[in-house]
């Protein structure tokens, strides 16, 4: 069967968000490598902390959606897997329409807050004097990208009867519990 | 507590989307929400995005990604094949045998990993069939390794004290180091009764090992020794005062990736795989974290934490029965949440309570970690029990059975860290004063 164009596309969408995910993984390695050189040889490398902070919440924010399909993210699910069939699907529609409501509710107010940011032209605190809207609609982006994964699989709830998250094996902290 | 009756409404909503299965960062956000809706006028959506924004971006923070990703490098390396084979000789000759490979091993693993189960499974991998071999009694297999596996818990690097430092606010450095020494006590202990156990049980006959000479063991351990190295360089570089957390987490996974490429299992799929599992594991706790900053807020208005810590304040109850209380609060707690959800759901009530009862914060860190680790291996929701299981296909309970005596033996190491705290307090209050 030849999967639909959509479900290529958002597969795509959770790809790429990962990707850059693991690429801010690397950036907070390179810019505390850097920022210990530099103190080392007597340099200063100026708001190090706060960049370390923007690509921590970068790795983290565009990294959820991808962590929910591979079902990284944790939930009681002792539940879930006592009940079978159509209660077992009921739960999960009911799990991922709170999901789903949560993250939407959480876009809104982010882009809101992305939006005053850069209206008032709020500046970092530290020595890095970053206009805050830059970091901050990365935040925005991982957002939306999980509140899509998660309507995503609602969706796919109602349509098919079941949601897209796999498991890869067991090996991370209480992915079962 | 103003209102009994709203409060009943805030905590049935917690129970009902924790316990019919949101993912747990997500419906700590929502009871949060409920909790800002009833207690205050304050523009709820606003506040969350502030609250959550400053949680997430944070360089504490970054030792999270960067300690998890140094373990799942080694995770993938040979360091599983080569911890049996080096570990073996030297603890050959002891009472006791080999089990105490898996005692050992675990304590070495988790002095690079920060996670139970990756400990549990790099460890046996090679320990189980091992033993197996050589004859050794299954239960002790299998329940030293679920208990010893819960030392990745407590051993410098560890995830769960990195979530409690940055949820109270406290020195990352300050926990690492309080967590060793209970942590190589915690060791001894397990491996006291793996000889205890070698000497007065009927069915302890395993097949007795070839003598080596002291280089042959050498020999056998020789790729043992960067690992050694790596995690004194990791742990040392904090504990001399050169490096933050953070700073010596960058140290680990530079140190492990030339460990692996120098082995020749650094392979660029390994790398990508290691890379794209650390942020994934990362995210989950992110998200946990972000709901959890937003929940302590919430909380706050509602007033519970403060009505609870009056509470005990007017109970007049004694240091040790309050321990103890939360002591039973957080094995029953444990029974079906994971540790770092436990920690992170009850700091914002707990905390209060602690400092109230003049309880040191570095310290409970350490009790905290101890009971939560006995959360991994206690039914029906025990993460070790769960990994055993799909390790060695054992029944549920057989492996829980198996692992009652580490959970005593933990019991007692909650009775010692209340009787002897400065095992715990000792090690950070000496550690020279680190960068910022």
């Amino acid at each position: 069967m030849e999967t639909h164009w959509l479900r290529r596309l958002l597969d795509g969408l959770y790809g790429v968000s990962s990707f850059f995910a693991a690429l801010s993984l690397l950036a907070i390695l390179a810019l505390i490598v850097l920022q210990m050189t530099a103190r080392w040889t007597g340099e200063v490398f100026p708001g190090a902390p706060e960049y370390v902070g923007y690509a921590m919440a970068s790795a983290s924010f565009l990294a959820f959606a991808g962590a929910l399909n591979k079902g990284s993210h944790i939930r009681v699910s002792i539940l879930l897997n006592a009940l079978g069939g159509a209660k077992q699907r009921w739960l999960e529609i009911w799990c991922f329409g709170i999901g789903t409501a949560i993250a939407w509710y959480f876009v809104f107010y982010a882009q809101k807050f992305v939006y005053w940011s850069w209206k008032f032209k709020d500046i970092s605190q530290g020595q890095d004097r970053t206009a805050l809207w830059m970091p901050q609609s990365i935040m925005l982006i991982g957002a939306v990208i999980l509140a899509i994964a998660l309507t995503d699989n609602l969706v796919c709830l109602f349509i098919k009867g079941k949601h897209n998250i796999v498991r890869d094996g067991v090996k991370d902290e209480g992915e079962a519990a | 507590m103003e209102d009994l009756g709203i409060i009943s409404l805030f905590l049935f909503v917690l129970f009902l989307l924790l316990g019919s299965g949101v993912w747990i960062g997500l419906a700590l956000m929502g009871v949060a929400w409920v909790g800002m809706e009833l207690f205050t006028t304050r523009p709820v959506g606003d506040v969350m995005l502030t609250t959550v924004w400053s949680a997430s971006s944070s360089w504490t923070l970054a030792a999270l990604p960067l300690f998890i990703w140094m373990g799942e490098i080694l995770y993938r390396s040979r360091l599983s094949e080569d911890m049996f084979k080096g570990l073996a000789p030297w603890l050959a000759g002891l009472p006791g045998g080999l089990v105490h490979t898996n005692i050992v091993g675990c304590t070495v693993f988790a002095a690079v990993s920060g996670s139970s189960a990756a400990t549990l499974t790099t460890v046996g991998k090679m320990s189980i069939p091992e033993l197996r071999k050589r004859n050794y009694p299954e239960t002790m297999i299998i329940g030293t390794l679920a208990g010893a596996a819960t030392l990745g818990l407590m051993i410098p690097p560890s995830l769960t004290l990195i979530v409690y430092g940055v949820t109270i606010n406290e020195s990352i450095s300050k926990l690492f180091f309080a967590g060793i020494m209970p942590g190589i006590l915690l060791a001894g202990l397990f491996m006291l009764y793996v000889a205890l156990v070698s000497k007065f049980s009927s069915n302890w006959n395993p097949a007795v090992e070839p003598k080596m000479t002291f280089g042959q063991k050498l020999t056998n351990s020789r790729f043992l020794m960067p690992v050694i190295l790596l995690i004194l360089v990791v742990i040392g570089s904090m504990y001399a005062g050169l490096a933050t957390a953070t700073e010596a987490a960058a140290f680990g996974v530079i140190g492990s990736l030339l460990l692996a490429a120098t082995q020749g299992s650094l392979s660029w799929r390994t790398f990508i795989d290691s890379l794209m599992g650390a942020t994934r594991t990362s995210a989950m706790i992110a998200l946990i974290l972000a709901g959890a900053a937003f929940l302590s807020l919430s909380m706050g208005f509602t007033g519970l934490p403060r009505g609870l810590a009056d509470l005990i304040a007017q109970l007049e109850l004694s240091k040790f029965e309050l321990l103890m209380a939360l002591l039973v609060f957080y094995i029953i707690l444990g029974m079906f949440l994971d540790g770092i959800s436990s920690v992170v759901l009850t700091m914002a009530v707990v905390e209060p309570m602690i400092r109230q009862a003049g309880i040191d914060l570095i310290w409970f860190g350490i009790f905290i970690v101890v009971v939560v680790e006995m959360a991994q291996i206690t039914p029906p929701i025990g993460f070790n029990l769960f990994v055993l299981q799909g390790m060695t296909n054992h029944e549920m309970t057989f492996i829980a059975r198996a692992a009652v005596p580490m959970f005593l033996i933990m019991v007692l190491m909650v009775f010692i860290l209340i009787a002897f705290p400065e095992i715990a307090t000792w090690l950070p209050d000496n550690i020279r004063q680190g960068p910022r």
